[in-house]
């Protein structure tokens, strides 16, 4: 495990004022007939660590390029703290923009040594040579490769590499940083340890950071602020708190996870939730805004949000006395660790990552209860809409 | 309009200072400023600062393209138009006519294109034949000298035929070096002197192509597939069998281009077709072009039938491409293993590649380099001793070293010249499936690899003699600039295919890398991309460099009058009967190649960084 030098007093005073703000206004960006970006809005305050979260073809890579001045916006400005950066045909080419990024092929020059690769991104600050030097060399100590500066990349491992692009990244202390899926081609041990490095020096070095992914527990662990992504356009931006609890629309509670949907009626809210009956049932719920009255919806059950009970001898006894509970069917049971999550079969439908520190053997009939926390109404969409969203 | 107001116009805008007013601006409006004394002046400033700015808009790649249709499309549609339209480019009056086509199938041109027909396909089944024997022999066997053939293969395919065809003249002719030696080669000749002796010499150009089309295929052709014959019960022949059919797009690929050269090769049509009075087509074209009064519609029709043939042998090799592709590539493959062969198969591999390393590379250096040992080979003149009198006479005779001299001059420059351009080719092709240029630039470039060099200098003649062209004020006809372009013209599809590949490799990412960490354009290239690329781009310079250092037909049409390529010097001399003269400038001019190669390879190994050489080199 690489050792994480500690950045020191004199680092953090300074790191409060290094990072920029980002501040992105209507850009539009089309491929021919297709249309990658629909109007994007998005503003990220000066150092702090923002990710995008959306599927593959979303448009999140678009908008990183176009940060980053690989690509040029069709419409819309882009600027760095009050500094113009893009609009219209103005366009300030990448190597202008000040900032750094961590590409997803790592993008090491194969033909400079380690410690040339580094040393490359401080060019631009016409620094003495010792100073350059006593940089690169912090630098790669930071990420526990001082050993390995005469090498050339492809004599490090993947995870080594993704280190090298991190270094370079973080080196020249730029205001902004960009990370383009950097995980993305790592197995997943050292993407978790790679994931907590990328966390704690971009913290450390006050630079704004912006990081795109399609993997949203990588977003949730790393983010301050949240925007996900969807066919072009941000469906909503916020923490990672906000995002899991309520997300603002059916896709985002789709992408962040779910164990699986019921369909129900909306009836009415009590005590704080929501009401929906679902076949004999009524469950509570966190209603979205534009749920009403008496309109079909779809419960979206978070995996976090559902128990197993055991089965009463003779259940239903009496069934107006318990709503809450469904019948439910053991299908699989998958030891991780911690527990066992377990899929499970009831009357409306199969949930998914259903924990439980024991295992409940297959076949088991059991009592299956939803958190109402965890379990999001929103009004039912038809299938052409919702496969569409997925 | 004034800097000043250009400023305010771009501040009334909300842009600041930027880099997007690009240099050619600037000049315009270094130019505009100081005339902004009288309004008058002002109109007409502004017109110039609007010129400029449409200017400014014409992007390098337009000039670029602007480049390649003027050296590669438009000389070559020229020529093939003159055979269907003659009045169109004042060569006759017809406005419309086939004549062209009936004298070009009619007597001496009829046979020389049926000549080149069956010589075509005699040449690609016995150099397919042949290619997959090596093929097999080298990548599955363990026969001794298996190694050198990659070497051996790339020194065939670097080797001009003519020089090839030499070798064996200077062997067989009379008065020539077996005489001398005191063997009497009539009977030999006899055969070697006709069809034999000419899809013998294509034959050995041929093997090379065949050789890296199938052993390709071979090598990605794991043992998995023989394995399962034989596990299922099948034989050795089954076995085979099943290999030669997986292999069979492979096999259509090496007749499609073996053939195509064939009928498209010049240098044994004017060396030993030409002695030995057995006409094809391509030097009845030539004949046509060099004859008075020049005869361009006939010239253009054989043009159009070479150009048919070829048409017809790629179309071939893609049906057979298309309808049964084996997807043998995979990454489960498992590496095959080399059959060790018994005693007696082992002396018949070895004598069958002893065989085809002595027809193909040394009886024609022994030719050679025999003839140019021999004083006063071919005359009566002379005492026949061995000695290097002859390489005296080349190195003091201005008139015998000349020709080296001014081709390797040429050929530096073309290779130099090319390599920029073939860079900036193989970049668009590289991304081709993105636009809609770099189809048509992979279309261009495929359809002038597959044209013949001697359809190409006719079609450079003919454009660059037409009226038009020189009321343009274009008068470079008969002068080495014309020979330059044509150099570079010819070299530039080939050496393009041999860098796409480098180019599609480079992961875009390099350069944006480079960008985004605060290095502009033109530093990126240097400093990333041309160290990526250095290895190839010396090797295909090197490629270019030899390849138009002994290129024939072009210099031999377009060679202006009083300097003589060293191709046209060899063939001029040796037509004066100075065969020890004309072998020796041969000999040198081989010698000089590998020398600017291994001093190239040298200076790469010695001079440039440890970095540049880890891309592309063995660990």
């Amino acid at each position: 495990m690489t050792v994480i030098q500690s950045s020191g007093p004199a680092r953090e005073l300074t790191a409060e004022s290094r990072g920029e703000g980002v501040h992105i206004r209507g850009v539009r960006k089309a491929y021919g007939t297709v249309e990658a970006l629909k109007g994007v809005d998005l503003d990220i305050a000066a150092s702090q660590f923002t990710v995008l979260l959306g599927p593959s073809g979303s448009g999140k890579t678009t908008l990183l390029r176009g940060i980053a001045g690989i690509e040029r916006f069709d419409v819309g400005s882009v600027h760095f703290g009050d500094k113009l950066i893009s609009r219209g045909s103005h366009h300030l080419p990448s190597e202008r923009r000040g900032l750094s990024m961590v590409f997803q092929d790592y993008a090491l020059w194969p033909h400079m040594t380690v410690r040339q690769n580094v040393a490359y991104a401080i060019r631009r600050q016409r620094l003495g040579a010792t100073a350059a030097e006593l940089r690169v060399v912090e630098a790669l100590d930071r990420v526990g490769l001082s050993a390995k500066s005469a090498a050339y990349p492809h004599e490090l491992s993947g995870g080594q590499q993704q280190r090298v692009a991190l270094a370079r990244a973080i080196v020249g202390d730029p205001p902004l940083v960009l990370f383009d899926e950097p995980l993305s081609n790592l197995d997943a041990d050292l993407r978790e340890r790679l994931r907590v490095e990328i966390a704690t020096l971009t913290r450390a070095s006050g630079a704004t950071a912006l990081y795109i992914t399609h993997d949203q527990a990588e977003a949730f662990a790393l983010a301050d602020q949240i925007g996900v992504l969807n066919q072009g356009r941000i469906e909503q931006l916020g923490t990672p708190e906000q995002i899991y609890q309520a997300p603002a629309t059916q896709f985002v509670a789709r992408f962040t996870g779910l164990g699986g949907s019921f369909v129900g009626k909306y009836v009415g809210d009590r005590g704080g939730y929501g009401q929906v009956r679902v076949g004999e049932h009524q469950l509570r719920c966190v209603p979205s805004s534009t749920v009403a009255r008496h309109i079909d919806v779809e419960l979206l059950i978070r995996p976090t949000a559902s128990r197993l009970l055991p089965r009463p001898e003779g259940w239903p006894t009496s069934a107006s006395e318990n709503l809450e509970d469904i019948e439910a069917t053991i299908v699989d049971v998958a030891y991780r660790g911690r527990g066992y999550d377990h899929v499970v079969d009831c009357a409306y439908g199969r949930l998914v990552g259903v924990f439980d520190v024991q295992a409940w053997p297959r076949g088991t009939r059991c009592l299956l209860r939803i958190e109402p926390d965890g379990c999001l109404a929103f009004p039912a969409e038809d299938r052409a809409t919702r496969s569409n969203s997925r | 309009m004034s800097t000043t107001a250009a400023q305010a116009r771009r501040a009334a805008d909300g842009e600041p200072e930027t880099d997007r007013q690009e240099p050619l601006l600037l000049v315009g409006e270094a130019i505009a400023t100081p005339a902004r004394l009288t309004g008058d002046v002002t109109v007409r400033q502004s017109i110039a600062v609007t010129t400029w700015r449409r200017l400014r808009r014409i992007k390098p790649l337009t000039l670029f393209w602007l480049l390649i249709v003027l050296i590669l499309v438009l000389p070559i549609l020229l020529f093939l138009t003159v055979a269907i339209s003659p009045s169109l480019l004042d060569q006759g009056t017809q406005a419309f006519t086939l004549s062209a086509f009936a004298d070009a199938l009619t007597g001496q041109l009829l046979v020389g294109f049926l000549n080149s027909l069956i010589i075509g396909i005699a040449t690609a089944v016995i150099s397919a034949a042949i290619g997959f024997a090596l093929s097999w022999i080298v990548l599955r066997t363990d026969a001794p000298g298996r190694r050198i053939w990659t070497g051996v293969v790339f020194a065939l395919l670097l080797t001009p035929s003519y020089l090839i065809a030499l070798g064996w003249e200077r062997l067989l002719e009379p008065n020539g070096v077996l005489q001398v030696i005191g063997w009497d080669a009539t009977g030999l000749r006899g055969i070697f002197y006709g069809p034999v002796g000419i899809v013998v010499v294509l034959t050995v150009k041929g093997i090379p192509f065949a050789y890296l089309a199938i052993s390709n295929a071979l090598r990605g052709l794991g043992h998995e597939y023989e394995d399962a014959v034989r596990v299922h019960g099948g034989g050795r022949v089954a076995a085979m069998k099943a290999v030669i059919t997986l292999l069979a797009p492979a096999m259509w690929s090496a007749l499609a281009i073996v053939f195509a050269e064939s009928i498209s090769d010049f240098g044994v049509a004017s060396t030993l077709a030409n002695d030995s009075h057995f006409p094809v087509a391509t030097y009845t074209l030539y004949n046509a072009i060099q004859a008075f009064p020049v005869n361009f519609p006939v010239a253009s029709a054989v043009s159009w039938l070479l150009l048919v043939l070829v048409v017809l042998a790629l179309f071939a090799q893609n049906r057979a491409l298309r309808g049964r592709s084996f997807r043998v590539l995979g990454g489960r493959s498992r590496p095959a293993i080399r059959h060790q062969l018994g005693r007696r198969a082992k002396v018949v591999t070895t004598v069958f590649l002893a065989l085809l390393l002595v027809t193909a590379l040394g009886v024609p250096t022994f030719g050679a380099v025999a003839a140019s040992l021999i004083d006063g080979l071919g005359s009566l003149a002379g005492t026949h001793q061995l000695d290097l009198s002859n390489y005296q006479r080349v190195i003091s005779s201005p008139q015998l070293s000349q020709p080296l001299m001014y081709s390797a001059g040429l050929a530096a420059i073309a290779a130099t010249v090319t390599i920029f351009l073939a860079a900036v080719c193989a970049r668009l092709l590289a991304n081709s499936g993105a636009s809609v240029g770099g189809r048509i630039l992979d279309l261009v470039l495929l359809a002038a690899v597959a044209l013949p060099g001697i359809v190409f200098a006719a079609g450079y003649i003919f454009a660059y003699n037409l009226p038009v062209v020189n009321s343009l004020g274009i008068h470079i006809y008969g002068t080495t600039a014309l020979l330059l372009l044509a150099y570079i013209a010819t070299a530039l599809p080939s050496t393009s295919r041999v860098l796409v590949g480098t180019m599609s490799q480079i992961q875009e990412s390099m350069a944006q890398a480079s960008r985004v960490h605060g290095s502009g354009a033109i530093r990126s290239w240097l400093s990333i991309v041309l160290p990526i690329t250095a290895r190839p781009l010396l090797t295909a310079w090197l490629l270019t460099y030899t390849a138009t250092l002994l290129e024939l037909p072009v210099s031999q049409l377009l060679a202006p009058p009083g300097s003589e390529p060293i191709s046209v010097g060899i063939t001029s001399t040796l037509g004066k009967y100075d065969f020890g003269g004309g072998t020796a400038m041969e000999v040198l001019a081989i010698l000089s190649a590998l020398v600017v190669v291994a001093v190239a390879y040298a200076l790469f190994r010695f001079v440039a960084p440890a970095g540049w050489k880890n891309i592309g080199g063995t660990r």
